[in-house]
């Protein structure tokens, strides 16, 4: 059966451009015009993915996404109108699994929609193996290798980017990386990420600068982008 | 504005006019009647209440009636007053004294509301030369969309796929460069009225500039793209979106106003307690008297990016400037202030 998405969102004219985008995707499309509904509707259809807007009128998108959380693990997409990154943020640390900002382009819609199904449908680990251009990372054996040659990745290095890889294609916030990484009480210590992204992205990246895998999310995180043909077999 | 220094110059003021008064009396004195004294001292009050505040009027009021009832009022060299309608004089040296001080306080407030409307004027004069730029950009974009959106709608069954794709495909584009423009629109109109709080984290500016150009990668496409980002530059303490904006501006602003395939150099290093960051074009040039003032919000051309720049490079107690590189080309200049980075886990330095 083709996957079911929710659409929570209370302008019509933004309803209609998703109903009929992701309708000749083939999806199947619930909508709910306000926050409490669209809890109700989450409940009641158990979509494969929610697309919930920020700005409802009646409770915060984030409520939204709060409420869904605590009995579901379906893929979240927040449509964020606002500026600020706070909002998003949150909305992302409140287990939301990627944004995307309005106005946006269908394109951008759908590719985020695809990535967020797939890796509903992976196993709870993500990615085993990680194919970077010429570098390949086996996140189980613990083994990065450029060719015929061995990369050394540090332990703390390793769990960086086996936690951007379980939510690969997809931001994961700063909060999210130090929380995992380096524990609760170093989630404001942001420059650690500076320096170990830095350090991966020399080890990892054909061109360290403008990474193409290791992704800044500027404000907000980073996205691990691995090649198509990453798996979880070898 | 009153200040203490002010207020204690208006004092020392207030006493200087009673002694030069009472010496100027003292000379008239053999010649005229007292009552001409009784005037010199009125002339102190009034210089005093042109010069200074109600503060000092009074001052001098009253050191005037001590002093001419002291040196000129029988029986002289005492303060004790035989005739009671001296008592009348010093009430009226009084009353004319706060009388003018009065007056000139008002003077001098419709002279402060005069120069504060001028400067609303001009504010004024600032916003609706903004204004006429914003909308004379919006109008264009407002009119190829409505236009092609209601052929697509009213005519649409008649066109050819390729007409149809085209035509929707400048609505996208339109409307995209639209969006655009009201998100700077309103960033500016944040910046100015200081809604911006600056979330500031350690940051590297390497990471940001990898991130600009990404999402700015087709635009960039057309120009030869250099980018020169030391090693070790340190890490820096600033809101990253923010900053994302400025090198974002600075290098669309760059490449829409060099020719296709001119060289555009993005650079930072450190010099003198600070990182200075540049984004180079080895285009044209700008004449030297524009050099200042593309960062005006209503310049034309450079629009608003580039005083939107300028406003989050000062909240980040930056400075930032263009000067013409020599032989050819113009260079964009910022800075941001270095600060102590913490301290990092031991691992980082173990490899």
């Amino acid at each position: 059966m083709n996957p079911t998405i929710l659409v929570v969102e209370d302008e019509p004219e933004i309803r209609q451009f998703l109903r009929t985008s992701l309708k000749a995707e083939g999806y199947r499309v619930v909508e709910s015009p306000n926050g409490r509904r669209g809890s109700l509707d989450a409940g009641l259809h158990k979509p494969d993915l929610a697309i919930v807007d920020l700005g409802l009128p009646d409770f915060d998108g984030i409520e939204v996404i709060r409420r869904i959380r605590e009995w579901s693990p379906m893929p979240i997409i927040v449509l964020s109108a606002r500026i600020q990154e706070r909002s998003k943020i949150d909305a992302l640390d409140t287990g939301a699994d990627d944004y995307i900002t309005k106005p946006f382009g269908v394109g951008e819609l759908l590719a985020r929609v695809r990535v967020a199904l797939r890796h509903a449908v992976q196993p709870e680990n993500g990615q085993r193996i990680l194919n970077l251009g010429l570098t390949s990372v086996d996140l189980e054996k613990r083994r990065a290798t450029k060719g015929d040659e061995e990369i050394h990745l540090t332990a703390i290095e390793f769990r960086l980017l086996a936690c951007l890889a379980k939510h690969l294609d997809m931001v994961v916030t700063h909060r999210q990386l130090l929380q995992q990484v380096w524990g609760p009480t170093h989630v404001e210590d942001t420059h650690y990420l500076r320096v170990y992204m830095k350090q991966l992205r020399e080890k990892l990246e054909p061109d360290p600068v403008r990474p193409k895998y290791l992704r800044t999310e500027t404000g907000v995180g980073y996205r691990l982008v691995a090649d198509e043909n990453s798996g979880t077999e070898p | 504005m009153k200040w203490p220094g002010y207020e204690w110059s208006g004092y020392i003021g207030a006493a200087g006019a009673t002694v030069a008064a009472t010496l100027v009396g003292l000379g008239l004195d053999a010649y005229f009647h007292v009552v001409n004294v009784a005037l010199v001292y009125l002339i102190a009050v009034v210089l005093v209440a042109l010069r200074f505040s109600r503060g000092p009027v009074v001052a001098v009021s009253v050191l005037n009636v001590v002093a001419f009832n002291f040196f000129f009022i029988p029986p002289r060299g005492t303060f004790h007053v035989d005739d009671p309608q001296y008592l009348l004089t010093f009430a009226m040296m009084l009353g004319v004294g706060l009388i003018v001080s009065g007056l000139t306080d008002r003077v001098r407030a419709r002279a402060q509301a005069q120069a504060a409307l001028e400067i609303e004027a001009e504010t004024e004069r600032v916003r609706s030369a903004l204004l006429a730029s914003i909308s004379h950009d919006l109008r264009t974009p407002l009119a190829v969309i409505t236009g092609s959106s209601s052929t697509l709608a009213e005519r649409g069954e008649r066109l050819g796929a390729e007409e149809r794709a085209a035509l929707a495909q400048s609505i996208f584009q339109q409307a995209r460069d639209m969006s655009e423009l009201v998100t700077k629109v309103l960033q500016m109109t944040r910046l100015e009225s200081g809604a911006i709080k600056l979330e500031r984290g350690w940051d590297s500016l390497s990471e940001i500039a990898g991130a600009v150009l990404r999402r700015l990668h087709d635009r960039l496409a057309t120009h030869l793209m250099m980018v020169d980002l030391p090693d070790d530059l340190p890490l820096v303490r600033v809101d990253a979106s923010l900053i994302e904006q400025v090198l974002g501006n600075l290098l669309e602003n760059a490449a829409r106003h060099t020719p296709p395939r001119t060289l555009i150099r993005l650079r930072a290093q450190v010099a003198g307690g600070e990182m200075v960051v540049s984004v180079e074009d080895f285009g044209p040039g700008l004449p030297e008297g524009d050099l200042e003032r593309i960062f005006k919000k209503f310049h034309k051309g450079a629009g608003l990016g580039l005083a939107i720049c300028r406003a989050i490079v000062e909240l980040h107690k930056g400075r930032i400037w263009a000067e013409r590189l020599p032989g050819v080309g113009t260079a964009f200049r910022f800075t941001l202030p270095l600060e102590t980075p913490p301290p990092m886990p031991v691992e980082a330095f173990a490899r």
